[in-house]
């Protein structure tokens, strides 16, 4: 049975990937919202764009072929936020939590910088800040003070062609798969649906997802329920090997009273 | 040795108590003042205009994508605040973003026009900047580099000087330029008047029928950011695009060919500069056709017409890298064979400029008699109303009809009704950017957003100084009379026609156009 701490499945954002031009709005909105650093090593936008400690968002340049033609696509990645966050399940620490609001959240003072979140994570998401004496992981937070607000996140926001669509995650899922089957030149997969058990952020494309640098080998089974598996004997394992412990320990302790008392009587 | 024991000695159990008690101190102070159980992110600013609710669509948001590898523009993110101004004047103004289906194809639609530049407040977008360029060539003792300068430039100049808009600053540019040592300063006013003869030429061809295939109404092809506006959006009205080059691009072919031919240099090492008010310009030079200076020479090296391109900032910030007071020069002429430009030219800066000095040189090629005085004060073609027309009677020919637009907005109805038939005109003149190149993407932000004040000063100072001239009709310029005579022979000669006309690239298929109401 998997694990759900929330009734409801929390706000989402559906990415329409055919609707974008690259201006890379989203990915500087990101950076002003949350006052990062600009990093000429790991560009945000163009061919090279990948995700850093600086870059929660980046808005990824693809050169592709569609219908025998040459056509450019421009893909934003990002935490996907999930359903069942792996980094959540993995960290001791509760540094991530998973909120009702559907945001998964860092929290950097309760962080003790074992990069567990990176291991499990199968977007390969969350980011280190390698240059930092006291470093600390990173990762998108869905803008978490504005959308408690009712606002966007930044990046939602500012797009000026409609990329993205905030709101909740079903009535999301319900538009994704209304725009898909209306109109012939969508994928029909909706990226997020299912994988990793589902994530709050949803995207649709006119270009198979392969093409464009997804993780199409994404089990559909919550990370978490993984772990569950196993980690769901800790307690018997505890109290057992306790038991078992002290059970030796009082064994022992007997045999070598028993063993004192021999020699005692021994030497007499 | 002793003085190690006497150390290790004050290390007493009291002492080591104290340190570890003041070390945990620090770290319960640094803990409770510094640690901040928010979680993390959240610690920037956004503009006013995206603090709404999630439903509320924003107003003006977001910014123009740009082509990484366009040879006009750049974008400083550091610099962007997503005011979102690019937008607006991209697509209110110049109707270019937004106006094609998504998903984009190949391309990211841009005309180089560079209006967003002008309007951006952070000047977060901006040229791509050549200034380094034309140092190194400055610099080259092996090197001839001469420089031409657009009619525009020398009313906007002094702005970026401290002086008022629309500052007369001609011969204070020609004396810098001098003095920061181009072999030679020449003006483009010199290749206007020619466009000025081959365009009246092709005018008159297609209204008498001998140019076959090439229909009514005639376009401009001056402005690079129009043409480009036409190749993408309008690709079916190519033919009525004139043949003729940009006077930048005239001026380019015929200083490594004809002038490098009578003053005995090899072109080669000619480096061709352009200080322009515009960005789109910097593309027009790239364009691959634009080196028939390298096929009159059969040159197996690329010898390109125009090798580097400024706009007017740029030369404003090459003029302060060699510590130049502007102001303080004293004013020079232009250097003579591709120096001379009459007042006809000069008035290629504004709006309705190019039609007022074909149509100086029309009536003159049609009637054999000098243009009437109403001819030199053209008031229906003056002046920042979006589409400007006029009708002129010329004894025996009949009524040209004539009009004048401005901004890429407001070209789009004007070439449907070329679309569908409807245009009364026989001749349009379109500039890329509100007012004309005065307020050109490569010229001064004198007011941010552009102002029709700024645009109105630079323009007066236009037509002040062409009422001033003696010279004031293209076809009166000595220095392209004598061009004809002693290299191209006459209008549209088999020579004119290959060094100055040109042909355009249907760039119709790079996206499918919006469907418009």
């Amino acid at each position: 049975m998997a694990y759900n701490k929330f009734d409801t499945p929390g706000k989402g954002v559906l990415i329409d990937l055919s609707k974008c031009v690259g201006c890379g709005s989203c990915s500087l909105a990101c950076k002003m919202w949350n006052d990062l650093k600009f990093d000429d090593k790991f560009p945000d936008q163009g061919p090279d764009a990948k995700l850093s400690d600086k870059n929660w968002t980046a808005v990824r340049f693809h050169a592709v072929e569609k219908d025998g033609q040459p056509v450019f696509r421009f893909v934003k990645n990002q935490c996907l936020h999930c359903q069942q966050p792996a980094c959540e399940s993995a960290c001791f620490s509760r540094a991530f939590q998973r909120t009702e609001s559907g945001a998964t959240i860092y929290y950097p003072h309760l962080c003790v910088g074992c990069r567990y979140c990176m291991l499990a994570c199968p977007f390969n998401v969350p980011k280190f800040q390698w240059d930092q004496t006291f470093p600390l992981v990173t990762k998108c937070q869905m803008c978490f003070g504005r959308i408690e607000k009712g606002e966007a996140p930044a990046c939602v926001g500012v797009c000026p062609t409609n990329v993205m669509t905030f709101g909740d995650r079903d009535e999301l899922l319900a538009l994704a798969r209304k725009t898909i089957e209306s109109d012939d030149k969508y994928v029909k997969h909706i990226y997020g649906e299912h994988e990793a058990g589902g994530t709050n952020w949803l995207y649709i494309s006119d270009v198979p997802f392969e093409q464009l640098g997804f993780r199409t080998d994404v089990t559909t089974r919550p990370i978490p329920e993984y772990s569950h598996e196993f980690l769901k004997y800790t307690p018997p394992v505890i109290v057992a090997w306790g038991g078992l412990l002290s059970g030796m320990y009082i064994y022992t302790k007997r045999r070598n009273k028993i063993a004192k008392e021999e020699k005692k009587d021994m030497s007499v | 040795m002793d003085k190690q024991k006497a150390r290790e000695k004050e290390v007493t159990r009291r002492n080591f108590l104290k340190m570890m008690g003041t070390l945990g101190l620090v770290g319960a102070t640094a803990t409770l003042a510094g640690c901040s159980k928010e979680p993390a992110g959240g610690g920037g600013w956004l503009p006013q205009q995206y603090q709404v609710a999630s439903s509320w669509p924003t107003q003006v948001r977001g910014r123009v994508p740009l082509d990484p590898f366009s040879p006009s523009l750049t974008r400083d993110d550091e610099k962007c605040i997503l005011c979102g101004q690019c937008v607006e004047v991209c697509q209110k103004v110049q109707s270019v973003f937004g106006y094609y289906q998504l998903p984009i194809k190949d391309n990211i639609v841009c005309v180089n026009c560079g209006q967003c530049a002008l309007w951006c407040p952070t000047a977060a977008i901006t040229e791509r900047d050549e200034v380094q360029k034309v140092i190194e060539a400055l610099e080259d003792p092996d090197k001839f580099v001469v420089v031409q300068t657009a009619p525009a430039t020398r009313v906007a100049l002094g702005e970026e000087f401290g002086l008022p808009a629309g500052s007369w600053v001609q011969g204070q540019q020609v004396a810098a330029l001098k003095q920061m040592g181009f072999d030679r300063v020449f003006d483009t006013n010199f290749t206007a008047d020619l466009t000025i003869l081959e365009e009246g030429t092709e005018l008159i061809n297609r209204i008498t029928g001998k140019e076959t295939g090439r229909p009514l109404p005639q376009f401009t092809s001056c402005s690079p950011g129009w043409i480009k506006f036409c190749e993408y959006y309008y690709p079916y009205l190519i033919p009525n695009l004139s043949t003729c080059k940009s006077p930048q691009q005239m001026f380019g072919a015929l200083v490594k060919t004809y002038y490098a031919k009578q003053n005995n240099i090899d072109p080669k090492n000619i480096v061709s500069v352009s200080i322009m008010p515009c960005t789109a310009k910097k593309f027009e030079a790239a364009r691959p056709e634009m080196n028939d200076a390298g096929q009159y020479w059969n040159s197996e090296e690329e010898i390109r017409d125009v090798d580097i391109v400024l706009t007017t900032r740029e030369l404003a910030r090459l003029i302060k890298h060699y510590g130049i007071d502007l102001a303080a020069l004293p004013e020079e002429e232009y250097d003579p064979m591709m120096g001379e430009g009459s007042g006809a030219g000069l008035i290629f800066g504004a709006t309705g400029g190019v039609m007022e000095a074909a149509v100086r040189t029309a009536y003159f090629v049609l009637t054999n008699q000098p243009a009437p005085e109403v001819l030199f004060n053209l008031t229906p073609v003056r002046g920042l109303e979006g589409v400007k027309e006029a009708s002129l009677e010329i004894p025996g020919t009949g009524t040209l009809r004539i009009a004048v637009v401005h901004g890429l907005g407001n070209a789009r109805p004007v070439l449907e009704a070329v679309r569908r038939g409807e245009s009364p005109y026989h001749f349009i003149e379109f500039m890329c950017c509100p007012g004309g190149c005065v307020s050109g993407g490569g010229q001064p932000r004198t007011s941010l957003p552009p102002s029709d004040e700024v645009r109105e000063a630079r323009i007066a100072s236009l037509y002040q100084k062409d009422a001033s001239y003696k010279l004031r009709e293209s076809h009166e310029n000595k220095e392209v009379i004598e061009l004809y005579e002693t290299f191209l022979d006459h209008p549209i000669s088999e020579l004119a026609y290959k060094l100055l006309h040109t042909k355009y690239t249907d760039r119709g298929d790079n996206f499918v156009a919006k469907k418009l109401s």
